[in-house]
């Protein structure tokens, strides 16, 4: 309506008319209320460089993305979605296909391994630093564990078919992701381990060491239900193991907030699983940056 | 008095017939947007072939600088200015159409 009033208030037939007739023309100055009104095709375009420019930054955001040669990346780029993902989100159901995968940014997301009814026990842990989707990276096409957001946060979606043809062309995505798969692997195993011989104290110190790490935050949501869940254990049990965090003043725990007050008494309470998964999460980070890089220059 | 007072009349005239004359042109925008980026390349191409450096270029990106375009009474973007030697003569759109620009700047006759 305004842009129709202000093409009327335009020089009838002069070359302003003339020129938004051609489609030359970008924007009109409204002089009557001292704005810029952007004609439809350049408010569009606008918005897409926007939306690009915001999805350059979220690159840096997500390491695996980060990690690829900058001609790779920019051929994924058409194809990632930015998006923001919300607590409690399912992303994928055991045995259900994949129809995309997620390039976590800032949000976190909790695989859960699921046994009978609603019961879950947590089996990775994907923030920043990794992807969502990973059996079809090994072929598979459905997921073999449930995916649920537990921090709301920003991420990249690509739909799955684009995924498949994104990593046959790209030598250093796959190789990046074979690499990440093994690491995922090993975080689930080593879970296992961990839920079986070390005590739920220790097993939450690390949970919120891990989960700090990925979230780039010392302080976080967290209920008590969810924890429960995600350890296969009573709220109970769960809340006494907090507690004794909490006494030892490395955790402070109000209203399903956390924060880590002591990091380095964290990691003292913590089993050592902690130290050996990052050790070797940094391991693969730094084998996953340096040959596929000089392969595709 | 009166011939001092004249004097200064035919001194731009004096300028003009001499080879260095600085063409002040100016050049509204709207951000990156599609026709604002073809003018820019535009001009910028029409600059380097007829006018080297015999020329001052300013571009004023209407959204960040509103107020340039209130007080400049600009009615459109992308637009251009050419605000010396004078007469003023100001063309809109992307600037694709080189014939109408060239005359605008006055440089029409030195290509035929």
């Amino acid at each position: 309506m305004i842009l129709k009033n202000l093409l009327l208030r335009l020089p009838k037939g002069g070359a302003e008319q003339q020129a938004i007739a051609a489609g030359e023309i970008d924007a009109i100055i409204d002089h009557s209320s001292s704005n810029v009104i952007l004609l439809p095709a350049a408010r569009r375009a606008l918005r897409q460089v926007a939306k690009n420019e915001a999805s350059n930054k979220a690159a840096i955001a997500n390491s695996l993305l980060a990690g690829l040669p900058h001609a790779d990346y920019r051929r994924l780029l058409p194809d990632l979605e930015l998006l923001t993902l919300r607590f409690g989100e399912v992303l994928h159901e055991p045995g259900v296909p994949i129809r995309y995968v997620y390039f976590p940014m800032g949000c976190l997301i909790s695989l859960l391994a699921t046994a009978e009814g609603d019961q879950a026990l947590e089996v990775g842990l994907v923030g920043y630093e990794g992807m969502v989707g990973i059996s079809l990276v090994l072929g598979v096409d459905v997921s073999s564990v449930r995916t649920m957001v537990q921090a709301t946060g920003p991420a990249m979606r690509m739909d799955a078919a684009r995924f498949h043809q994104a990593f046959r062309q790209s030598p250093p995505l796959r190789c990046e992701l074979y690499r990440y798969a093994y690491a995922k692997l090993a975080l689930a195993r080593r879970t296992v381990v961990c839920n079986h011989f070390h005590a739920i104290e220790a097993r939450l110190a690390r949970w919120l060491l891990m989960t700090s790490d990925r979230l780039l935050s010392k302080e976080f949501l967290l209920t008590q239900a969810f924890l429960a869940e995600i350890f296969g254990a009573r709220r109970a049990t769960v809340n006494e193991a907090a507690s004794a965090l909490q006494q030892r003043k490395l955790i402070t725990y109000k209203h399903g907030k956390i924060r880590i007050l002591d990091r380095k008494g964290l990691e003292a309470a913590s089993c050592p699983c902690y130290t050996k998964i990052e050790r070797s999460g940094k391991r693969e980070g730094r084998r996953e940056t340096s040959p596929q890089k000089e392969k595709t220059a | 008095m009166s011939p001092r007072q004249r004097k200064p009349q035919h001194k731009p005239k004096a300028r003009r017939a001499g080879v260095t004359t600085v063409v002040v042109l100016r050049l509204y925008i709207a951000g990156g947007a599609p026709n604002s980026l073809q003018a820019i390349a535009n001009l910028e191409a029409i600059c380097r072939e007829y006018l080297k450096d015999g020329h001052k270029l300013e571009v004023v990106d209407v959204l960040e600088h509103p107020q340039r375009a209130m007080a400049e009474g600009v009615l459109v973007t992308p637009s251009l200015a050419k605000l010396t030697p004078l007469p003023s003569a100001t063309v809109v759109g992307n600037l694709s159409d080189k014939a109408r620009v060239l005359l605008a700047l006055g440089l029409k006759r030195k290509v035929q």
